[in-house]
């Protein structure tokens, strides 16, 4: 699975830190979701798009939709 | 690198290298007697407590936040113990179904421990290596590793 998240929070000016405390995980967790070496769970998902406000579906996709529409 | 890596590193650590020990020590010594036996145990399961209590807690006072663990934590440490649980039962039967047709006294028990440690060595292990290659979910379960 693939994502937006490092674009979203650069947009934002937060700090992997800042997003990991507003998520409460660690700030590794955070860095392991945005380099695809986690995929997150669905309620932390949800929770990732209720905070910037968007539906999941913008922020994370499958590598074979990410492929398809490349 | 977080507290429960670090926690992984002193855990996997200290087995290799006290086991290393243990192990190498009933290799030389051969036939030994019943307390020769159980000293050499003991200072082996002693010497782990000591420095992983110590250890640990001296990781836990500097890292207090991050002990809990979050949700990554829980599936990296619930996917290494699965693969470490199949290894423990797997010596677990060899020690309690085959070798007793072939084997007795110290030697069951040695081959009791050197499974219980190659699966905990194998759980550490396997923790390090999901913190620093990721953890993705399975070909086989193609869904949320959790």
């Amino acid at each position: 699975m693939r994502n937006r998240l490092k674009v979203l929070r650069a947009e934002r000016n937060w700090s992997q830190a800042d997003l990991a405390e507003q998520l409460d995980v660690s700030r590794q967790s955070v860095n392991a979701i945005e380099t695809g070496k986690y995929d997150p769970s669905l309620p932390l998902a949800f929770k990732i798009a209720a905070l910037f406000g968007m539906p999941i579906e913008h922020i994370f996709f499958n590598n074979d939709a990410a492929q398809a529409a490349e | 690198m977080v507290a429960r890596e670090q926690f992984a590193w002193v855990w996997l650590l200290t087995l290799v290298v006290t086991y290393t020990v243990y192990f190498t020590a009933v290799v030389l010594t051969g036939e030994t007697t019943f307390w020769t036996q159980i000293v050499m145990f003991a200072a082996t399961a002693i010497v782990q407590v000591v420095i992983i209590a110590t250890v640990s807690a001296v990781i836990a006072l500097r890292r207090k936040d991050e002990v809990s663990g979050d949700e990554r934590d829980l599936a990296i440490e619930q996917r290494a113990t699965a693969v470490a649980y199949n290894i423990l039962v797997t010596g677990i039967v060899l020690v309690g179904c085959v070798l007793p047709f072939t084997q007795s006294g110290w030697k069951l028990f040695n081959a009791a421990v050197f499974a219980i440690a190659l699966a905990e060595i194998v759980r550490h292990g396997l923790i390090i290596v999901m913190y620093r290659k990721g953890l993705k979910e399975s070909k086989a379960s193609r869904g949320w590793h959790g």
